[in-house]
């Protein structure tokens, strides 16, 4: 009796005061205030954001920010701001970001009209598209081939949902982030591990053995990464994209994604006409 | 944007059933994990008292080193370290039936074994050599006196922590979601995820815990009470 | 076979990074366990202390506050100080703030209960002779049964502070890189798992075990009685 009252009356404790506090923040004003943005980013998703083999965190995402949404942001408030990375994977994200927990979530995430209705989106800053990642040698060549098969994806990822929708019989396995998937692939736990297909070129690149490995399969779902932020802040919005098309107009973006997808970066991937025409048709050119 | 609560997430769409899902993974995993660390519990503890060292030996490298390591490192060794080192059918056949489940019981049982192994053997060493004495005196073989002597008296000292222990382990369960494993905790994550309703979720999931915590204690001690022997008033064990 | 060379390339990150929280990542096993462990045990005595109070509007919240984060996982704690704090209070806050005060709510608890029996242990006799000398309830619980009810509960708080230093891994769930989350990181990268987390095993089993023999000895010294 005194054990079951002491569970009411926590529940009611619980609730109670959470019902009142919950008030709207103002994300610049508060930047302003500490002097610090804080974003959420992966730690295993190369070449986007990542550790690196000198155990630093870095990446394409995490260059965007530092180099053309910090200063958007700085010129915006009128002081300098620093950079703040905590680690957001694709089941925590959205609530990292609901919760205050992190104004940004800049690394891997798509741009969905459904994810819309909860969160903002940045401007594009990447065009890619879901495959599969495979032994080689497998008999996965694509969608059409997983069905009845063991497949790896992280937890709350678009990829995940469209398996599940498209294919029904497929095995799908969700893992809380990248590194688990495919350290599931790579024991012979999944037969195939669905993500973007840019991600799965930075992890087959900086996998052991990358040449055991191949990226399958025709674009199954189209992926523009954004970056996200809370819904109900255009002032916010606008000073993050205008860093973006800053980045786009002068040119620094191309520079960025020279160091880390060009021909000398981490994971050589030339941007195709249609991608660049894509991201450029943003801004209105 | 104030939070709404919205209470229905919680049995509409697939909130319900994940979280019926997870509360029988929470049992499973917790109940096979129990019955592994009770074995191996009784074994190590037992065997810390036989007058043969090397099991002694054993027995103590297996409950110091076991226990004094975090449960999540275990998880982690047994899920992603152990496997690769097993033979390929093996492997194949764990891959196929929920791998993360067994090493996530593993990790579970083989830790709070050896935890058990510390309260059994605190069970076995208060009751006084008299009792052994008296029953070698009455004709009884050794085996006989541990038997249906010293163990009965044994297991009454013991029942308390070892409930305070059971719990440990079934609140540890909570532990497994970093491998992937679908019990509660992970479940309310889930559907955190795919509702956006935090507080909701986790006030669900931390009610049922609060439950299955409280009637188990509920029915420890009564059959605490139903089996004690009037007049065997020593107690035994602590905390952790 | 056994890839050693994956630790010694690491064992900067690992160790002083990971375990003394010295680096570029916000983080530190140790960093995070010591005020933990001091912070804990000092709200540990005022809710032990509360639990035994004959005054109800004191006692019944410390009963509700320790049968509640005792029938609850740590691992669910921790979500809700994630999810909750920066919520209520608009603005993130580093995951150290997030895991420290987590434990230290949820520790204090267990250690309130070792209080309060250690509280308990000391004979009647005590109390009824500080009384009987004029100590009023407040000084006699400073002078005569708090210092002899510390002496009692030494073997359980070392038990209990070796548990609390164990479940500092547990902040690796949200982030905060500390031993075991350094060895995630590298795992993800080098794909060793075998060898990491065995080392960090023997790593944090020197620490425990260190702690736990250090137990037995203050168990060994001779107490007044």
């Amino acid at each position: 009796m005194k054990r079951g009252l002491v569970v009411l009356l926590a529940l009611l404790l619980m609730a109670t005061p959470l019902a009142s506090a919950f008030a709207q923040s103002q994300t610049l004003d508060k930047i302003k205030e500490a002097g610090v943005l804080t974003i959420g980013t992966r730690t295993g998703s190369p070449p986007f954001a990542y550790i690196n083999k000198n155990n630093e965190w870095v990446g394409f995402t995490i260059d965007l920010v530092e180099q053309l949404v910090i200063p958007a942001i700085s010129k915006e408030v009128g002081k300098p701001i620093k950079l703040t990375k905590k680690e957001s994977t694709p089941p925590t994200r959205i609530p990292l970001l609901n919760s205050n927990s992190v104004d940004l979530v800049a690394g891997t995430m798509t741009d969905t009209p459904e994810r819309r209705q909860s969160v903002d989106f940045s401007l594009t800053f990447f065009l890619t598209g879901a495959q599969f990642l495979v032994k080689k040698g497998s008999p996965i060549h694509g969608i059409n081939d997983i069905a009845g098969k063991r497949i790896a994806s992280q937890q709350g990822s678009t990829n995940a949902k469209i398996i599940r929708e498209k294919v029904p019989t497929a095995q799908l396995r969700e893992f809380p982030d990248q590194p688990a998937a495919f350290q599931a692939l790579l024991q012979g736990q999944v037969d195939a591990y669905t993500n973007d297909g840019i991600q799965l070129y930075g992890l087959k690149a900086k996998a052991p053995n990358p040449a055991d490995w191949e990226v399958v399969g025709d674009f199954f779902s189209e992926e523009p990464y954004g970056m996200a932020m809370r819904k109900g802040e255009p002032k916010f919005k606008q000073v993050v994209d205008a860093g973006l098309k800053q980045g786009f107009e002068s040119g620094k973006y191309f520079e960025i994604y020279d160091k880390w997808f060009g021909p000398k970066g981490e994971l050589p991937y030339p941007m195709s006409p249609q991608v660049k025409a894509y991201l450029l048709k943003q801004i209105g050119k | 944007m104030s939070y709404q609560f919205k209470w229905s997430v919680l049995w509409s769409g697939q909130s319900g059933h994940w979280l019926l899902q997870g509360l029988i993974t929470t049992l499973e995993l917790s109940a096979l994990a129990w019955l592994l660390a009770v074995v191996l519990g009784i074994l190590s503890g037992a065997l810390r008292t036989v007058p043969f060292k090397p099991l002694r030996a054993a027995a103590v490298f297996y409950v110091e080193f076991f226990r004094n390591v975090p449960l999540l490192v275990w998880m982690f060794f047994w899920y992603f370290g152990v496997p690769p080192l097993l033979p390929r059918g093996v492997q194949d056949w764990l891959f196929d039936h929920g791998a993360e489940f067994w090493a996530g019981m593993l990790a579970l049982g083989v830790y709070h074994g050896a935890r058990m192994s510390e309260v059994i053997r605190s069970g076995i060493l208060a009751i006084p050599r008299t009792q052994f004495e008296a029953s070698v005196a009455m004709g009884l073989s050794v085996w006989q006196a541990y038997r249906l002597v010293i163990v009965p008296i044994a297991l009454r000292l013991i029942v308390p922590p070892i409930t305070n222990e059971s719990l440990n382990l079934l609140k540890n369960s909570s532990v497994a979601l970093t491998i992937s494993v679908a019990e509660l905790t992970f479940q309310t994550r889930q559907i955190e995820t795919y509702t956006a309703r935090a507080v909701e979720a986790l006030t669900a999931g931390t009610l049922i815990y609060l439950v299955l915590c409280v009637s188990i204690a509920w029915v420890m001690s009564s059959l605490e009470r139903r089996y004690a022997i009037p007049g065997l008033i020593a107690r035994v064990g602590g905390p952790g | 076979m056994l890839d050693l060379g994956v630790i010694v390339h690491n064992f900067k990150f690992l160790i002083v990074q990971g375990f003394f929280g010295l680096g570029s990542f916000a983080g530190g096993t140790l960093r995070l366990a010591i005020p933990a462990i001091v912070l804990g045990f000092a709200l540990g005595i005022v809710v032990g202390l509360a639990r035994l109070a004959n005054a109800a509007w004191i006692r019944v919240p410390a009963v509700m506050y320790v049968e509640f984060f005792r029938g609850v996982p740590l691992v669910m704690v921790i979500f809700w100080f994630w999810f909750i704090i920066p919520q209520l209070l608009g603005l993130p806050l580093p995951e150290y703030g997030i895991a420290l005060t987590a434990f230290v709510i949820f520790e204090a608890a267990y250690f309130g209960e070792i209080v309060r029996a250690g509280v308990q242990s000391v004979p009647r006799g005590q109390v009824e002779a500080a009384r009987a000398l004029g100590l009023s309830g407040a000084k006699a619980m400073r002078y005569v049964i708090l210092p002899q009810a510390l002496r009692n509960m030494v073997p359980s708080l070392v038990t209990q502070m070796i548990v609390l230093f164990k479940d500092t891994s547990l902040a690796s769930i949200i982030g905060y890189v500390d031993l075991t989350k350094a060895a995630q990181i590298v795992n993800n990268r080098e794909i060793r798992p075998f060898e990491l987390y065995l080392f960090i095993a023997v790593v944090y089993w020197i620490c425990t075990y260190s702690m736990s023999r250090m137990a037995r000895r203050l168990e060994r010294r001779p107490t007044t009685a």
